[in-house]
């Protein structure tokens, strides 16, 4: 059962194309219901404070920070450790974290926030380094699997042309591997904003806070105003992930 | 060490809740891909032969993917009420796409002359489907079952915050009671027993792959 990740190739233009399509289109459905639900439903006085737009506006600007923030440092950290363990010298290392990889989705990211704060306390860094943790996995997959799918007869015509390892990475390596590496990226800011959501457990604010006081004080819009705000802004990243996907490809591809 | 011990004690004094936690998680994993395969498994087979039906499909799935699991586990709370329900609904929609993915490139795999073969042979386009499609498929959709039974048990752990118990009733309660003894052996059980139930399912789904799969492809 090696079959981790069958998805990265074959992309067609149709599917490209419906990429950029569907998730808007479900990003507006949600809007109207989200709409719909606040102008039309009762909102009594604590589900307004619950829904004020001052707090609204600091939860989104805290989970866009949270999302970002924990995207980057993974980019940093998993892509040039993809890059290290598919050098020469590293097959085991390598066969382990592929095999491994699989079986790490089944990590809670709701455990790993909490095992998280329960050694760092509450706090920002305590959620991004959580979220990078548990996102990690996609970005390091994605690049090991990009590497390794790299016609070999093509690094020989490189070596061949007189090219230097470093040569061989930069030019050939990682621009016929980087959609597959945008893709791992691409799984892993969904992530990281998605879970962003779970970070009011560990005092890491963000539009979850919404979504369980709307929990707590049994307010159904509350609940589903902030679900929906949380998803549209996942769609967002998602459908601007795709864009990046499509535009950084190289155009020989 | 000494934490692993109290861990260990931690789970011998409650194999009630251990038990209970465990079945209700796994619970969880088998009805949603004994239903989502079903589903997932299909639509792959009504689509297969429209390129755009397919394809539409699988995106549909995968937006389901992208919407946060906070958000589509308390978005049908309005519909359903708490507790199993939107939990059930929230981990159906997400192991959709990992198994409809695969059993549309299983199909898509199948060499057209087996088929034109097959049909030579006189069987109908059911048979077709049932003796040679599916089976030839069924490695394929088997890889995508495992790869959606790793993302429910790890998804199901947060049924706990909308009342649908599980391993995450671990976590939960660790959590609220953090300084006091025992909080973190809670936190470390419930989220280690999501890996242990994650490797058994492997393995089932392992022994299930070679008891399963047709000779002739093995």
């Amino acid at each position: 059962m090696s079959q981790i990740a069958p998805s990265l190739k074959n992309r067609t233009p149709l599917s490209e194309r419906l990429d950029l399509i569907v998730s808007p289109i479900f990003a507006i459905a949600l809007a109207i219901i989200g709409g719909v639900v606040w102008l039309y439903s009762d909102l009594d006085d604590t589900t307004i404070s619950i829904l004020a737009p001052e707090k609204l506006q600091r939860q989104l600007v805290e989970t866009i920070t949270l999302g970002l923030a924990s995207s980057l440092l993974v980019i940093a950290i998993a892509v040039p450790l993809g890059i290290l363990v598919t050098r020469k010298g590293f097959p085991r290392l390598k066969n382990f974290l592929v095999d491994t990889l699989g079986l790490a989705q089944a990590l809670p990211a709701y455990g790993l926030i909490v095992i998280f704060f329960s050694f760092m306390g509450a706090g920002i860094t305590t959620v991004i380094l959580a979220l990078a943790t548990f996102s990690l996995l996609p970005v390091l997959r994605n690049t090991i699997v990009g590497l390794e799918q790299v016609d070999k007869s093509v690094i020989d015509a490189g070596r061949g042309m007189g090219y230097t390892t470093r040569q061989i990475l930069m030019k050939i390596e990682l621009p016929l591997s980087v959609e597959v590496i945008i893709a791992g990226i691409r799984t892993a800011i969904v992530i990281n904003v998605g879970m962003s959501a779970l970070a009011f457990l560990v005092g890491g604010g963000g539009l979850g806070e919404t979504i369980n006081s709307g929990l707590k004080l049994d307010r159904a819009p509350a609940i589903l105003i902030g679900a929906v705000l949380v998803a549209i802004l996942a769609l967002l990243f998602d459908f601007m992930s795709a864009l990046a996907q499509k535009y950084l490809k190289p155009k020989g591809l | 060490m000494d934490f692993l011990f109290s861990l260990i004690d931690f789970a011998l004094a409650r194999q009630v809740q251990v038990l209970e936690g465990l079945a209700q998680h796994t619970g969880y994993v088998v009805t949603v891909l004994v239903s989502a395969g079903l589903f997932a498994i299909l639509t792959g087979v009504v689509t297969r032969r429209s390129q755009l039906a397919k394809e539409l499909a699988l995106s549909i799935a995968s937006v389901f993917l992208t919407i946060p699991s906070l958000a589509l586990f308390v978005v049908f709370i309005p519909l359903v009420g708490l507790g199993f329900a939107p939990s059930f609904i929230a981990l159906f929609l997400y192991s959709l796409l990992p198994i409809l993915r695969n059993t549309i490139t299983g199909l898509d795999g199948i060499d057209p002359g087996v088929l034109e073969s097959a049909k030579g042979m006189g069987f109908s386009p059911v048979q077709v489907l049932l003796k040679v499609e599916l089976p030839l498929a069924w490695p394929i959709i088997l890889a995508g079952i495992r790869v959606s039974s790793m993302l429910v048990v790890g998804i199901a752990a947060i049924a706990t915050l909308v009342a649908g118990g599980g391993l995450g009733d671990f976590i939960k309660s660790g959590l609220a009671r953090l300084p006091l003894p025992n909080s973190l052996e809670s936190i470390w059980l419930g989220t280690l027993l999501c890996l242990v139930l994650a490797l058994v399912i492997d393995l089932i789904l392992q022994a299930l792959r070679v008891a399963t799969i047709s000779k002739g492809i093995r």
